[in-house]
């Protein structure tokens, strides 16, 4: 026998306990690791290359008021800019599927591709939305969750704007930041709805990075003290201000972490205390052969980190294995395009596993360091 | 067997423990030489300081005056440290209550002291099993404690306890759990011990049978030695 295997034989002494300790561990680090990456997607959206170079422009008062269409030139006009799209939300209902199961976004198709370079979209598709006027293009992940197929007809019953528009697949795109979306061609909204005058907002290509400042600059100058005036910024900061208008979610979520790591700490201190008070006498025995109170801290210790590295483990493995299950991506890809748990994360985790090995083994540790023999013994009675 | 020199000597040994208020004197000026090879019973009623003076003997417990020598170490002036590296070199326990690790085996059990002696595991494997030879249980020693009896138990905690081959062993009630028959083979194997192979022994016992085993009879009452005896020659020879 090694010293290995007396802290081996002795975090598993109790099978029922040390199996329910460790299922604990598992599950609080499990809603740990999402609940990270939850706010990893909400806080750092991912990037793809054109990302540094688009800028989106929405009405100052609110993303919800409408924008003049006549900006369109004047903004297009800008030096430096590339392409300039309209960007308007659309919200229809699908089916007999209660609220906008997907984003339904109208955009001009012959500026859209030059916008999203990262997008895939074969030319003869690109080509065929574009000369459709109530053509669309889908996004591979909700093509597959609904069976959409090019030519495949899509009614969407308005219930922002006051219409409905009956769409054809023109072409499928993929996309590793987006595939769960529909884009089609702004002038069908127009046209449905009657107004030819207003646009959600404005999305914008620089030519280059460098550019970028100046165009927010000169595009917020352009429309000041106007009846719509605008608020241009990079598109990322315009993805952090729409997360922030879900309200302060990223403290909400980093309290909800706290609360479970303390959570944890808790049960785990509990489990090792209850199993280190039951072994008082043992551990005096252990004391009287010779043991030091360092090298009983180091069993203690042990021990802990025992419990919290099989609880780390299975709850980060269940946690990717989880999240990459198919019907989980489809279904996670609603709401975030990507939910992948990034090896930051994990040693993120980790490090919270480690942290409470530690700290459940304080208190403990402590009770042994004031343990004496005679006192160990004495607890036999 | 005894040699006159004493390998252990109390003087002026004092106990007291202070409880809020209440001061209770455990050990009221002890001064008792034990030879080396001795087997020495401590008898008397309980709270007369028995288990006190084995504690102090054994290095876990520290007197509040007086001195207590093993060897030539004056023990209560060690530091933590240093008494746990001595009780591993010095001292083999043997409780009442055997106090073996439920989830290590016999031979496991056994080998738990030699952890700390940085031995091979082969020389321990040697070790080991010349102790469980001696109590007679080599065939036991994959049992687990919960698959032998009580009186088997007790003979595997005297196998730890002399598996470092200390020179001392304390025994608190080491049958104050078995029925007359493994009481008896335990003490057998005590006075084995320590007419074969030399060990002080220094017991602790309500039993008068187990007390007859040891070569001398040391009663305790109110903390203070009122009184010795030799056991008889042969004596412990089971009735």
């Amino acid at each position: 026998m090694n010293l290995g295997a007396f802290i081996l034989k002795n975090a598993l002494r109790n099978t029922r306990r040390a199996l329910l300790c460790v299922l604990s561990v598992a599950a609080c680090l499990f809603l740990f690791v999402s609940l990270l990456v939850c706010l990893r997607e909400l806080t750092v959206p991912p990037e793809d290359i054109g990302a540094s170079l688009r800028i989106a422009v929405r009405n100052k008062v609110s993303l919800t008021v409408q924008l003049p269409a006549r900006q369109g030139p004047i903004i297009a006009r800008v030096p430096g800019v590339a392409a300039v799209t309209p960007f308007s939300w659309f919200g229809g209902q699908f089916g007999t599927e209660e609220g906008t199961p997907f984003a339904q976004f109208a955009v001009d198709p012959a500026k859209f591709a030059a916008m999203f370079p990262d997008m895939r979209l074969p030319a003869d598709q690109l080509a065929n939305w574009i000369a459709t006027r109530t053509g669309c293009i889908v996004g591979r992940d909700l093509a597959e969750k609904k069976n959409f197929k090019i030519g495949s007809r899509i009614t969407l019953r308005g219930s922002v704007w006051p219409c409905d528009l009956e769409l054809i697949v023109s072409g499928i795109y993929d996309y590793e930041i987006d595939s769960t979306s529909l884009f089609f061609d702004h002038k069908y909204l127009d046209e449905a709805t009657g107004n030819t005058g207003t646009v959600g907002a404005w999305w914008v290509l620089a030519e280059n990075a460098e550019a970028v400042p100046g165009i927010i600059d000169r595009i917020n100058a352009a429309f000041a003290n106007t009846s719509a005036e605008v608020r241009a910024e990079t598109e990322n900061a315009f993805r952090m201000s729409f997360v922030s208008m879900l309200g302060d979610i990223a403290t909400l979520i980093g309290a909800i972490c706290t609360v479970v790591v303390f959570t944890l700490g808790i049960v785990t201190a509990s489990t090792m205390s209850m199993a280190v008070r039951e072994r008082f006498p043992e551990l005096a025995i252990l004391k009287a052969m010779g043991f030091r109170t360092r090298e009983l801290w180091a069993f203690i210790l042990a021990e802990s980190f025992l419990l919290a590295a099989l609880g780390a483990v299975l709850g980060i493995g269940f946690a990717i294995a989880f999240y990459r299950s198919p019907p989980v991506v489809s279904a996670m890809s609603i709401y975030f395009p990507v939910f992948e748990i990034s090896p930051r994360i994990m040693a993120r985790a980790a490090i919270v596993a480690a942290g409470l090995g530690i700290v459940a083994s304080l208190a403990p540790a402590i009770q042994v360091a004031r343990l004496t023999v005679v006192d160990g013994l004495r607890t036999l009675d | 067997m005894a040699s006159s020199d004493p390998i252990i000597r109390l003087k002026e040994l004092t106990k007291i423990y202070q409880q809020g208020e209440i001061r209770v004197t455990a050990l009221d000026g002890i001064d008792l030489d034990i030879a080396a090879g001795e087997f020495v019973a401590l008898m008397g009623p309980s709270g007369s300081g028995k288990s006190t003076l084995l504690h102090i003997v054994a290095g876990i417990d520290r007197p509040t005056r007086g001195e207590c020598w093993v060897g030539d170490i004056e023990v209560s002036r060690l530091n933590e440290s240093q008494l746990a590296e001595w009780r591993n070199h010095t001292i083999g326990f043997i409780f009442q209550t055997f106090n073996l690790i439920p989830v290590l085996t016999a031979f496991e059990n056994v080998e738990l002291p030699l952890l700390l002696t940085g031995l091979a595991p082969r020389r321990r494997r040697e070790l080991v099993q010349t102790a469980l030879d001696i109590v007679g249980l080599s065939d036991r020693s994959r049992h687990l404690p919960r698959q032998m009896s009580g009186g088997q138990e007790q003979r595997v905690a005297i196998a730890r306890a002399i598996v470092t081959d200390p020179p001392i062993l304390v025994a608190d009630e080491p049958t104050g759990n078995l029925d007359a028959h493994s009481a008896a083979t335990v003490m057998e194997t005590l006075q084995t011990l320590n007419g074969s192979a030399g060990k002080t022994i220094v017991m602790v016992t309500h039993d008068p049978r187990a007390a007859s085993f040891g070569s001398r009879i040391i009663h305790l009452e109110k903390g203070e030695l009122i009184r010795e005896s030799a056991t008889p020659p042969g004596g412990g020879t089971p009735a």
